[in-house]
Formats: structure tokens, C-alpha cells, sequence
């Protein structure tokens, strides 16, 4: 028994290697592409000719390359023609009932893309899923309204709804104000939207991007005024508050999948698969470390003396 | 001008999105310099052009409303004024004994005089409103509906008294029938008869007790019998456990989004 929980971390990286080259089977070129030359890559990176990498950021290097890759593979996959499954998500399908719900009520949809400027990749992510919004709208001929609190998203997020409604062959319906300036202050920003709120009563309420303490104001007015209300944010801390007053919420990774999802294209639908699958091999690790952590305690493992795991897991230094 | 919109404006989005990667492996100071200084000056003063446009977006906007009396054009000239008067404070008045621009943060300029009397206690009002939120949404959040919802209740408690003074005065034999109560609270669903649930209710809660005497917990209670220790584990394992895995998630959905962007197959951002 002892012996076989010694072994076992080395079994999980033989049955990591034996899924590897399971893609290898499959087709040489794929060997080449997406298994020796990043292995290539993360060689030099490794070997470090002329000190031009920079030392410590091993491990790091190591998981960009071999998500990219794998993402990288899965988009290829789904290119190629093949089709691919993906779990509904409760909060991106019912965008579309959100905004038909709007459309029969005869109200706007409010689309709040957060409080952050465009260097958070959750406002990148949130102007994304307002493209898709603004295209929905454009087809259900219903108001669009998106305060914003940052002056470069605004017009970011403007260039986002024109294009959206030109590409539906609907620039009449798009209106010039329909995104706005609001204010860059926190508070000031959340009375601004909770006014919009109160006095145009929208059916449907969109939280998509990073937000802060506004987080909770803002969803429990949308929610006193009977909105459908779909949140998504990177921000975990608010995350709690989103599932608490709003009737959707994307959680984690689901809201940077939704544009993907959104898009229905095979593509971005392929990236969300190999996200998936760098989520299984983070698995495979959590369980090795944790596996290395109990051998580890039990004074059974082949590294207790050693700092391999403490230097293989170790937080970068850059 | 299509092609400055869509394709250059792609092709800057991928290079810029590859430096900016590739900067935090490659040791070459002139690219670091460039991703952690130059790269976000040029962020920083793009967007302090974009505030101009704000302002000028702003003032368009409630002058139409004005203009046109649209619904709640009141409300637009109220915007305007309090707009106007920050900017005559701001930018053209200075009753205070420091030279203009340091008058900004002088106790004694009328702007100051607003910022701390005016805009603070609005500020401070809204951020006040998040308690009482807190509140309807936690009461929302802690209705019984189900199993989900009863731990949320009896997590949400226990985090509450041990966070307080109070908390840690509770003695060990009330915390102990309180598990009873909680045992009690889910099998509520599965035990018809009241008789039944109630004799069942005290036969436990004497048995709770016997481990207690046996194993003379009342001379050293043990930590899942002490309030603020039960609120510090549920705090440090399972809450963070369930941040953990959310961070993950999250750092996951970066790493693809960004690779989408910058292969340039994302490019909903600027109206594909």
C-alpha cells in the first residue's frame, strides 16, 4: 500500500505524458506543432542562451506556453470541422430572454460595464459581451443604454454598439447617447446608475465587467426595480454579492468564455475546450501536490529531504 | 479608413498584447522599460485625452436633454450647475491665500470648502446605503429554501458572533446544543411526526452531553466547541477553498481570452 502511494504522483505524470501522446497518434504534424516545438521553446527557455530570459519565471513560462498550445490545438480542431460540446450556461443563454423580455415589456436593457478602464482584462471582457448584447438589441429594435465611468471605455464601448448595429443593418436604431459618460467617481457613479435605473425602470440589467463596493448597490436597485438582472465579473470578492441579487451570474471562467460562447463561432468555441482541458491538467496538479503534500507528511516520499516540490511550485520572482 | 479601424488597429492590438507578454520573460531593459513605464504612460495620457471627451459627452448629453425638455430634463440642469460651479472654483476662482492650482487642496478655497462639505458627505451616504443592502440581500440570501441556502444561514451566523466580543463568551455546552439544534434543523424534512422529532430532540441532546462529561470537555473545551475558532476554520479552509477555485477559473478564462486577443481572433472589442 505504502508502496503503491510512493509511486503514485509518478503514475499521474506517466498517464500526463501517455495523454500527450495520445494527440501524437493521432496525425506527425500534430507532434511537431504542438508538442516537439513548444517543448523546444521551453528548452531554450530552460537552457537560457545569453541570459536573455529572465531567471525565475520558469514556471510561469512553462504554463503560458503549454495552455496557448493546447488552446492553440483545440482551435485548430474545431477549425478542421470538428464538433465540439460545450455545457449550456444558464447565465449566457439567457441573454437573449433578457433582451426579448425587454423587447415585449416595451423597456430599455442597461448594460453596466464596470468601473475600471481598459487595462482590466474583465472591462476587455465585458466590452466583448456588450458587442453581443448591442446585436441583440439591434435585432429586437430595443433601447440600449450603457453609463460608463471611464471616458476611454466609453469610447471603446461605443465603436463596440455601432459596429454591432451596422453589422445587423440596423444604424437607425443606434443612437449617438445611447453610451454615456457618467462620472470616474466610485459612488458617484452607482447614485448615477441607480437614478437611471429608478427613473427609466429597464427589464433587463447587465453587470459585465470589474467591479467594486458599487457592486451590491447597484445589483439590489436593479433587483427592487424587477429587472432580470445577469452579472459577470473577474472580481471574486464580489462575485457573493452578484449571486445574492442578481437572477444570473458568470462565475470565473464562464465570463470570459461568454463572448466565446456568444460568438457560436468554432473557433472561440474551441478556445473555451482548451481552457477546459488546461483546467484538467491543473487538476492533475492539485491532485500531484496534494498527493506529494500527504506522502510528504507521512515521511514516505522520495523528496521529504529535498526542496524539488518546494522549487517546482514555488511563487515567481520577477 | 477602414483598414486604420480594423486591420492596423488588430495588428497594433496583437503586438502590443506579445510585448506586453513576452516582457515579463525576456531579460532586455529596454523592453521591460517599455512594458513598465513607457506602455503605460502612453495608456495614461491616451486616456487623459478620452477625459475630454467625457466632459464634452457629459455636457452634450444634458444640454440636448435641456434643449429638447426630454424626460427628467430637471435633473440635467442640476448636473450642469453643480458642473459649472466646480469648474468656476476650480479653474477661474481663488479666494484662498496659496497660488492658483495649490488652492485645489487648501482648507480655506471655497473648492475645498465643497469637496469636503458637499461631495464627501454625498459620497459617504451612498457608501452608508451599502449596509442596509447588505442587509436585504443577506435576508434574501439566508431564507431557508434548501440545503444550500441553510448552511449559507448557519455559516453566515457563526461567522457573525465570531467576529464579535460576544462570540468568544459563549460557552461550550450552548455551542454544543446548538449542533444539536443544526442536526435538527436538516432533519426536519425526513421526520413527520412532531412527537417523534421532539423526543428524538431531547434523547440527543442529553446523549450530546455523555462524550462531554466523559471526556471532561468542561475542563478544556475543544476548538469545535469555541465560537471564534469555528468562524477562524470555516474563514481560512472551506470559504478560501472556494475563493481558490474561482481564482482559478478566472486566471484560466485571462490566459484565453488573452490568447484570443492576441491571435487576433477576439475582435468583438472593436466592432467585428
Amino acid at each position: 500500500m505504502i508502496f503503491f502511494l510512493s509511486i503514485l504522483p509518478f503514475l499521474m505524470i506517466l498517464f500526463y505524458l501517455l495523454l500527450m501522446l495520445y494527440f501524437v497518434i493521432d496525425d506527425k504534424k500534430i507532434f511537431y506543432k504542438y508538442f516537439l516545438f513548444p517543448s523546444l521553446i521551453i528548452s531554450i527557455y530552460l537552457i537560457n542562451p545569453f541570459s536573455m530570459f529572465i531567471i525565475g519565471n520558469e514556471l510561469s513560462f512553462f504554463s503560458i506556453i503549454v495552455s496557448c498550445f493546447l488552446i492553440e490545438y483545440f482551435i485548430q480542431k474545431a477549425a478542421n470541422g470538428e464538433e465540439i460540446y460545450l455545457r449550456p450556461i444558464a447565465g449566457i443563454n439567457a441573454m437573449e430572454e433578457a433582451v426579448g423580455r425587454s423587447t415585449e415589456m416595451g423597456k430599455s436593457v442597461l448594460f453596466v460595464p464596470g468601473i475600471s478602464g481598459l487595462d482590466q482584462i474583465d472591462t476587455i471582457a465585458g466590452l466583448t459581451i456588450l458587442g453581443h448584447v448591442a446585436g441583440m438589441t439591434a435585432d429586437y429594435e430595443t433601447d440600449l443604454h450603457v453609463p460608463v465611468a471611464v471616458p476611454i471605455v466609453m469610447e471603446t464601448a461605443k465603436e463596440a454598439c455601432k459596429e454591432a448595429y451596422l453589422k445587423k443593418n440596423r444604424t437607425d436604431l443606434y443612437r449617438e447617447d445611447m453610451v454615456h459618460y457618467v462620472t470616474d467617481d466610485q459612488f458617484a457613479y452607482a447614485a448615477g446608475v441607480n437614478g437611471i435605473m429608478l427613473r427609466d425602470k429597464p427589464a433587463a440589467v447587465f453587470y459585465q465587467g470589474k467591479f467594486y463596493a458599487e457592486s451590491l448597490i447597484l445589483a439590489e436597485t436593479g433587483n427592487s426595480i424587477g429587472a432580470i438582472q445577469i452579472a459577470g465579473t473577474g472580481s471574486s470578492s464580489q462575485i457573493p454579492f452578484f449571486v445574492t441579487a442578481c437572477d444570473y451570474t458568470l462565475i470565473g471562467e464562464e465570463f470570459y468564455a461568454a463572448s466565446a460562447y456568444l460568438s457560436g463561432s468554432p473557433e472561440m468555441i474551441g478556445s473555451v475546450k482548451g481552457q477546459d482541458y488546461v483546467k484538467l491538467i491543473c487538476m492533475i496538479f492539485i491532485f500531484l501536490v496534494i498527493s506529494f503534500s500527504i506522502l510528504g507528511f507521512l515521511k514516505i516520499s522520495p523528496f521529504t529531504d529535498s526542496d524539488f516540490l518546494n522549487n517546482l511550485f514555488r511563487i515567481n520572482k520577477i | 479608413m477602414i483598414f486604420f479601424k480594423r486591420q492596423f488597429a488588430t495588428f497594433v492590438l496583437m503586438i502590443m498584447g506579445f510585448l506586453a507578454l513576452i516582457g515579463n520573460f525576456i531579460n532586455n531593459k529596454n523592453l521591460n522599460d517599455f512594458i513598465d513605464k513607457d506602455a503605460t504612460q502612453w495608456y495614461e495620457i491616451i486616456a487623459g485625452f478620452a477625459a475630454f471627451l467625457g466632459v464634452l459627452n457629459l455636457m452634450k448629453l444634458h444640454l440636448t436633454k435641456i434643449s429638447y425638455k426630454r424626460k427628467n430634463w430637471e435633473y440635467s440642469i442640476l448636473t450642469l450647475l453643480s458642473f459649472f460651479i466646480m469648474i468656476f472654483f476650480g479653474f477661474f476662482y481663488n479666494d484662498s491665500q496659496v497660488p492658483f492650482g495649490s488652492h485645489l487642496k487648501d482648507e480655506n478655497s471655497t473648492f475645498y470648502w465643497i469637496f469636503d462639505y458637499v461631495y464627501l458627505p454625498l459620497a459617504s451616504t451612498m457608501f452608508a446605503l451599502l449596509a442596509f443592502f447588505v442587509a436585504s440581500a443577506s435576508y434574501r440570501a439566508f431564507r431557508i429554501r434548501n440545503f444550500e441556502a441553510t448552511l449559507l444561514l448557519v455559516s453566515g451566523i457563526l461567522l457573525m458572533i465570531g467576529r464579535v466580543p460576544v462570540g468568544a463568551l459563549i460557552p461550550w455546552y450552548v455551542v454544543n446544543l446548538m449542533y444539536v439544534f443544526l442536526i435538527f434543523i436538516l432533519l426536519g424534512h425526513y421526520i413527520k411526526t412532531r412527537r417523534n422529532y421532539f423526543l428524538l430532540f431531547l434523547f440527543l441532546s442529553f446523549l450530546s452531553f455523555v462524550p462531554a462529561i466523559y471526556l471532561k470537555w468542561y475542563l478544556n473545551p475543544p476548538a469545535f466547541l469555541s465560537i471564534p475558532l469555528i468562524q477562524e476554520w470555516i474563514f481560512a479552509v472551506p470559504a478560501t477553498a472556494g475563493a481558490r477555485a474561482i481564482m482559478i477559473g478566472i486566471a484560466l478564462g485571462t490566459v484565453a481570452q488573452s490568447f484570443r486577443i492576441i491571435t487576433g481572433r477576439e475582435k468583438t472589442i472593436l466592432g467585428d
